[in-house]
Parts: structure tokens; sequence; C-alpha cells
């Protein structure tokens, strides 16, 4: 899984949320992992959906959906946990569906429009064309939200959890 | 390159931390009275480093300054200057100034204003010299510098000393100063030779007598003649050899040297020609400083009648001279200490390896769950647990030093408030001696910084205000550390004014923290201290108005995965405790669970367990319960209604009832069942996460999955003090 991009250009990570195309850049990714129920916590803001053990670690396992806003994610046979690294902090993310690992160049990342919006945690928007089950380049046009991981990170969020 | 000097300069930044906690402790335990040579010494090695060092990078101001506080020292260190009161606090200010100094080389601070500081040092130097008839003291000032190593000076500035002091003391130094002055030590610490001639040495003419003599001739003595071989008189052999000499020769001399006053020996003899045990280089450079010690008490004795005020630097008589005879004693095990050697680490490794260890704990734990007690003493499964565990304590304690390391930057930190302020006050350490992670003791150097000022500028009332309640006009801060089970209890308590709830909870309404018609407990009040934004200073002074203020405590003890705990009577103190864990401690714990959920709470606040008969759990109120429990009333908290799982949970027959002991006293936790009593490695959830209140952290079972630790006494204490809520909003 090489991450050696060439420059202006990056890899990233395409998952749904409910019926949204998102991305977070692959760098920041450590694993996929099937999703288990994590171990429940008390008293945290509810999109923290618990801990899990990523091999000797605890992680905070968080609703994405919820985090950033959208209805919670119903669990299902292909909801799965994205672990990232974001600043150090490893954090697995619960989405919908992983669909696809891309290759974007910058020019192509329109900045999120700004909106009145309590925290911004899209980066940018992007358009990419979905790969047809031949490989070959398939439909254009499926908007991908780019996430700003620092702004969902959880020690930063100190005021929101509590 | 650079970089590699950088790095070597980083080391010697860490070096200069070492000396100057070293110094500060020394010039501490001086200003306390205890003015041994080892205490000096120690302070003079230190400051000597720093400049060695110092010289080293061109950090020329360092150095120079440095260097006229080792002036000092060395006097003091020989004992030309007194150690008395006002000299050690001139040189705790230059000390002061001495740790400005290295944080300006680190271009951390502006330079310091140290001239006043120098002028006082030169006063000591010019004035402990003047006090004493000899005049060269001072004189022997510009000399220092090329002999500060290991000065010759001192003899000089003895023979200087002694002039005016009559014939007999000059008597006991012409014999130090005679050209073997090396003689007395050297049967310590010289060459020692073994001789036993032959029978056929004798035989060839050899006369024992002549090489003994010329041992002797070169400073060498008879130290022991072995006799037990003579037999008596009449089996006595006038031609056999029974006599074994131990003989003695300075260290300085060469080996060969004295092999060849026996030469002429017949070869069968025993000659062993050995080393006493210290490096012979060392002896030879105390020599002088030894010698200088002898005078001493000659001239100190004769001289207490004609003794005035300005003679006292010099005479505080006994423990000073004794103090100078026990110098090379000091400093030997110091150049032959190959036991304590020590090696830097990068805490990052040790970071790693602690986490490495406390996998294999885990996965131990796996193995004793997966195999049956037959087969875990056929693989030995107990010996490998007993090594890992012996694996993780050695571990763990690489990583723990004394908390002593925090504490040591207090009284700087109080002679500078005190100054600011102009208040007096008094510190009294306890428990400096227990050992925390050093991670802890890192981040706990703030908060600490922020509670000393805290209580000096708002709690220790002015000498006169103190006067006028009838407190001693000094206040006391009492600092102390002590370790219960798995949490470390650092407190910082003050005799001053306490907190005065009325203007905290004006001021929390006014900055529009809580509403006006909030209704608060004591401890809540208390509690809005910490509240980020909230500091009553009426005018933001230097000290702790600094708009930050106990919430910086608060949410970095909170990040340690500790809490902050306020006490406060009017009119006589305030109590800050910080309560901390002790980072990735194994922990006896009891695992319980709740709803289908495990979790551990440490086995050394259980007290009991019950299993409830029906009606022995009765409500108090709509909301509380309290347990019958041999006659008294305990009360009892759902652990299922403090998490707000919701849901009534099971009924009290159905559930145990675990008596826990906090510092509320008893107090019962009902959990569904217990499952297991075992050891647990902690693992932090504010690595990845937030501290969580309630919880202590997390660990991994046997099986990999998560059960969480209970905190005990902040479960109890958030449940105790009403609206759990306005506890919580505080906490973030």
């Amino acid at each position: 899984m090489s991450t050696t991009n060439s420059p202006g250009e990056r890899k990233m990570v395409t998952f749904s949320l409910g019926q949204q195309m998102f991305g977070i850049d692959m760098n920041a990714l450590i694993e996929i992992r099937e999703w288990e129920e994590p171990t429940p916590l008390p008293g945290v803001a509810p999109f923290i959906k618990g801990v899990t053990n990523l091999r000797g670690t605890v992680i905070p396992v968080v609703g994405l959906a919820e985090r950033i806003g959208w209805p919670a994610s119903k669990i299902h046979s292909r909801s799965c946990i994205l672990v990232v690294n974001i600043s150090g902090n490893q954090c697995g993310f619960l989405v919908d569906e992983v669909a696809d690992i891309v290759l974007i160049k910058d020019e192509d990342v329109q900045p999120a429009p700004d909106m009145e919006t309590a925290e911004n945690v899209i980066r940018g928007l992007v358009q990419i064309s979905t790969r047809a089950t031949d490989g070959s380049q398939g439909e254009a046009g499926t908007m991908v939200s780019l996430l700003d991981l620092n702004a969902l990170s959880l020690t930063r969020q100190l005021d929101f959890a509590a | 390159m650079s970089d590699e000097l950088d790095e070597i300069q980083a080391i010697f930044f860490e070096e200069c931390a070492e000396g100057l906690v070293t110094a500060e402790q020394g010039l501490s335990a001086m200003a306390g009275g205890d003015v041994s040579a080892d205490v000096i010494a120690g302070v003079f090695r230190a400051v000597h480093s720093i400049k060695g060092g110092a010289g080293a990078f061109g950090h020329a101001a360092l150095t120079a300054f440095s260097h006229r506080f080792e002036n000092v020292l060395d006097e003091v260190r020989a004992g030309r200057i007194a150690p008395t009161p006002g000299v050690t606090a001139v040189m705790l200010t230059a000390f002061d100034i001495l740790s400005d100094h290295v944080e300006a080389s680190k271009g951390t601070a502006p330079a310091p204003a140290d001239a006043a500081a120098l002028a006082a040092l030169d006063e000591v130097l010019a004035t402990g010299g003047a006090g004493t008839p000899a005049a060269p003291v001072a004189a022997a000032t510009p000399v220092i510098e090329a002999a500060d190593d290991f000065g010759f000076t001192p003899v000089t500035a003895v023979i200087d000393d002694l002039d005016p002091f009559g014939f007999e003391p000059i008597g006991v130094m012409l014999e130090d100063l005679d050209p073997q002055p090396a003689e007395a030590p050297s049967e310590v610490a010289g060459w020692t030779v073994r001789f036993a001639p032959s029978r056929s040495a004798l035989a060839n003419g050899g006369e024992p007598l002549l090489v003994v003599r010329e041992v002797e001739h070169l400073g060498g003595s008879v130290v022991d003649i072995d006799c037990s071989a003579l037999p008596p008189l009449r089996d006595l052999d006038p031609e056999e050899s029974y006599m074994v000499w131990t003989l003695s020769a300075p260290a300085t001399l060469p080996q060969a040297d004295i092999a060849e006053c026996f030469d002429f020996v017949s070869p069968d003899s025993i000659i062993e020609i050995t080393r006493a045990e210290p490096p012979a280089d060392t002896d030879l450079e105390l020599a002088p400083s030894s010698a200088a010690a002898a005078p001493d008490p000659g001239h100190a004795a004769p001289e207490p009648t004609s003794a005035t005020t300005a003679f006292s630097p010099n005479r505080a008589p006994e423990p000073e001279v004794l103090a100078l005879a026990v110098v090379p004693k000091s400093d030997t095990p110091r150049a032959a200490e190959p036991a304590a050697q020590t090696i830097r680490v990068d805490l990052t490794k040790l970071d790693m390896l602690l986490n490495l260890v406390g996998e294999l704990v885990i996965r131990n734990s796996i193995l004793t769950d997966r195999l049956s007690p037959k087969e875990q003493q056929r693989v030995e499964l107990p010996e490998l647990a007993r090594l890992t565990r012996e694996i993780q304590d050695n571990v763990m304690s690489l990583r723990a030093q004394p908390i002593k390391q925090a504490f040591s930057r207090v009284p700087r930190m109080l002679r500078d408030l005190s100054v600011e302020t102009g208040k007096l006050v008094l510190l009294e350490t306890t428990g400096e001696s227990t050992e925390v992670d050093k991670g802890v003791i890192e981040k706990i150097g703030d908060p600490l910084t922020h509670m000393i000022r805290n209580a000096v500028d708002h709690g220790i009332e002015s000498p006169d205000d103190r006067a006028a309640v009838g407190k001693p006009r000094e206040g006391t801060i009492r600092l102390s550390a002590e370790q219960k089970s798995a949490r470390i209890f650092v407190r910082v308590s003050d005799d001053g004014r306490g907190i005065d709830r009325a203007r905290v909870r004006a001021k929390a309404v006014e900055k529009g923290i809580i509403p006006a018609d909030a209704v608060l407990s004591n401890e809540e009040i208390d509690q809005l201290i910490c509240a980020p934004g909230f500091s009553t200073a009426e005018s933001i002074s230097n000290i702790s108005g600094r708009g930050v203020g106990m919430d910086v405590v608060r949410s970095n003890v909170e990040a340690l995965g500790g809490r902050v705990e306020i006490s406060s009577v009017p009119g006589q103190g305030t109590t800050f405790t910080m309560i901390l864990p002790l980072t990735l401690a194994i922990l006896d714990g009891m695992v319980v669970r709740l709803a289908g959920q495990r979790y551990v709470l440490p086995l050394a606040t259980v007290v009991e367990s019950v299993k409830p008969e029906p009606g022995q759990v009765r409500p108090m109120s709509r909301t509380t319960e309290v347990i019958e429990l041999r006659g008294n009333y305990l009360p009892v908290r759902r652990l299922g209604d403090l998490f707000g799982f919701g849901g009534k949970g099971r009924a009290p027959e159905d559930s145990l009832v675990i008596i826990v002991e906090s510092e509320a006293g008893h107090v019962g936790l009902m959990v569904d069942t217990i499952e297991d009593r075992r050891e647990v490695v902690i693992k932090s959830l504010d690595q990845n996460l937030h501290p969580i209140r309630g919880l202590g952290g997390a660990t991994i079972l046997g099986d990999g999955s998560i059960a969480l630790i209970l905190d005990v006494e902040a479960l109890v204490g958030s449940s105790a003090s009403a609206p759990q809520h306005s506890l919580k909003g505080l906490a973030a």
C-alpha cells in the first residue's frame, strides 16, 4: 500500500455514509476493520460509540455520520471501521461502506463553499468517476466530500464531548 | 555537523538542569543548616561542571558568572569562608541568577541582570578574606582560574594563613610539607610490598635489613612484620628464613624503582608488589588538600580568644574542619565510581519498551485464560508470569523518578514570590522521595507552579494582616506527596485566609459562569476556581493573574487521568490536592459485570461485597438508596445510574453491592455480578480520547475485550454533590 504520491496528487479512500460519498487522505489511514461492537463509555458525547482494542491500544470508535451531523449509521454487514491517525492520536470511524481508493489531483479539489455550519469538517469537494466493474472509467459525476481530519480530532473536542 | 553540535549542546543543557537541581538541593540543605563537606562539594561540582560545559559551548556570560560563583564556592569548600546563613543566602541568590543564565544560554530567556549578585559574591570573597589575617585569599582570586581545577593554591594560602599563628602549628606543617608529603596517605593508597626472602637468599648473603632500608629511602616504610612462622628457639634453624615483611611505598614511585630494591634478592624469594585500591592519581592530587586540612584545627584552636566578629567567617570550627578532612573521601569515590554508571536513554525508547511489556502481560493473561490449570503447569506458565511481572516492575522502575525533581523548583519560586509580594513564606516538604513516573513528573510541573503561586498570591496574607489575626508573620506552605494504592496524592496547602466563597461566587456570576440564582454547595463554589476564565485577582498581578489559572491546573491534571480536589476553611487555609495515576501501573482489580459490560474496580478500594437480602436496600429519597449493614446505613449507588445507562437494572436482590472505601466514607456500589479478581494493565483513555470522569482508564482482558477501570473516588464524589451536570460542565 504505497502512499508515495507524485506532487499535486493524492490517494483518497472513499466511503459512503448514507447516500453521501466522503473521502479521507490515504496517508492518515491505518487500517480498515470489520465492525465489532465497541465497549460503551459512560458520560461521553453520543457520537462516541465506545472504545475498542487495536492491538493493545485503546482507541475510541466514533459514529462518523453523527459526528458530522447526519443521522446515525445503521449497522449492517458491510459496516466497517476506518482506523485513522489524527496528528498522532488514533481513532476509529464507523462508516457504512468503503468504496474505493482513488487518485485525485489537488487542482481538482474545490474548496468547500463557505456555508454557515457550526464547524467545518469538509475540506473540499471533488468529483470522481465511479469505477466500472471491468476497471475502465465509468460514469463521471459523483461528488465526494473530503474530510478535514484535524477538525474531527477528539482530543481537541473536550468541550464538545463533556 | 551543526545538528550534531545541537545534540551535544542539548545534552549539555540536560546536564545543566541536573546540575542546577543538585546545586539547589545542596544550597537548600546548607540553608537548612547542613554544611557538611559532601553537600558543599556537591554544589561546587555542579557549578563547576556547568562552567566547564558553558566554556566549551562559548556561553560567555554563563561561563563568567559561574566562574565568579565558583570562586566563592571554592573558598567555602576549602573552609576559608564559613557557610554562614548570610553567605548561603548570597549563594542562593547567585544560584537563581545562575539558572537564569542557563535559560538565557538556551535562548529561552533574556540574559539576567547579574550585577547585584556578582557584587554580593565579590563582597563575600573580599570579607571572607579580609576577616582572616591572610590577605592573599583575596589576592588568590586571579590565580584561581589556573588553579581551581585541583588547585594547589590552597597549600600556599594555608602557609600564609599560618604565619601569624606562631610556631606550634608550623611545626605540624613542616612535617606535612616535607618533600615526601604523601607519606601518611601512602599507607592507605600507595604500593604494598610483601617480601619474604627465601632460605637461599639468606645463604647468598642477602640482608633483608638493607633491602628494607632501601625501600625506606625511597619513602616507604614497614607496615607489618609477620613472625608467625618463627619456631621456638630450640627448633630454630639459624639458616632458615622465617619472616615476612609488609612494606608500603609512596604511590608516586614507579613500580620499577621499587622492584629495583629487590634486584639482588634471590629469585625464589616472595616479592609481591601491589597497588592499594584507589588509583594513585586522585590521591596525589588530593594530598595537598588533606594536608591543608591538617593545619586548620591548629589555627582554629589557638585563636578563639582573639576571634572577633570580623573573624567569624573562619571560626565555625568543628564541623568545618571535620568537613574539610572529609573532602578527599567524597572525591575519591567519584573518581572510582564504576558501580554507579548511568547511560542516557531516549524516553521514547523506554515508552516503547513499556508498551511492549504491557502487551506481554496481556498475552500472559490470555494464556492463563485459555489453558487449563494442568496445561498451565505443563508449560510452566506460572514461571513465565512471574518473569513477566518482574520485567514489568523493572521497566516501570526505569521510568520512575523521585518527585523531588518536580518539587525542587519550588523553593526558588517561593523566594521570587516572596520578594515580589513582600509576603513571608516557609516551605515544608514531605514525601519527596515518592517515586512517580517521569511523564507524570514532567506534567505536574506547571500545575504545581500554579498552585504554589495561587497559594502565595491568594492564600497567604501579608505579614501585617497575619499578625493582626494572631497568626505567625510567616505563612507556611506544605508540599507533600504520597502514594496510596495506584494513585499519587500531591498536596499544596497553605495556612492563609482560605477561599472567600462569597467573592468567588460573585465573580462567577459576573463572568457568566453560573447563573445568578444558582444554588451551589461550598464544594461546588470551591470548584469554580477551576472553571475556565475564572480569576479573582482584583488586579492582574505578575504572579497568578496571568489570565490562565486553576483551569490550567485542572485540565493538565485531568489530561493525566487525575483530578484536583480543593478543600478550604475560611481563615485557616486552603488545600489543593492533585490525585494522579501511576502511569501504566498494574492494578489489582476486581472484575465486575454490569449490563453485559465488564468493569474493573481497584481492589484496594473494595471493602467487601454483599448479596442483599430482600429489603436490605431501601430508598431513602426518590433518587437515593441506602443499604443496612450490621446496623449501619450506607449510601448505595447503582453503577448503571451513575453511568446514565438508564433502565431500572436488576432488583437489589439479584445484584451485588460492593462496599468501597472512598474519602467520603464507605459507599455501596450496586453491580450485577462479580466475575473475577485479577491484575490488569491500565491503558489510558486520554491517549487517544480524553479523560472521562469516573473512569481511571481501561484495560484489555485476556479475551482481547476492553474493560473500563472505575475511579471510585470520582464516581462516589461526583454523585455525592448533587447536580451532576454542573460538575461535568466544569470538567470540560
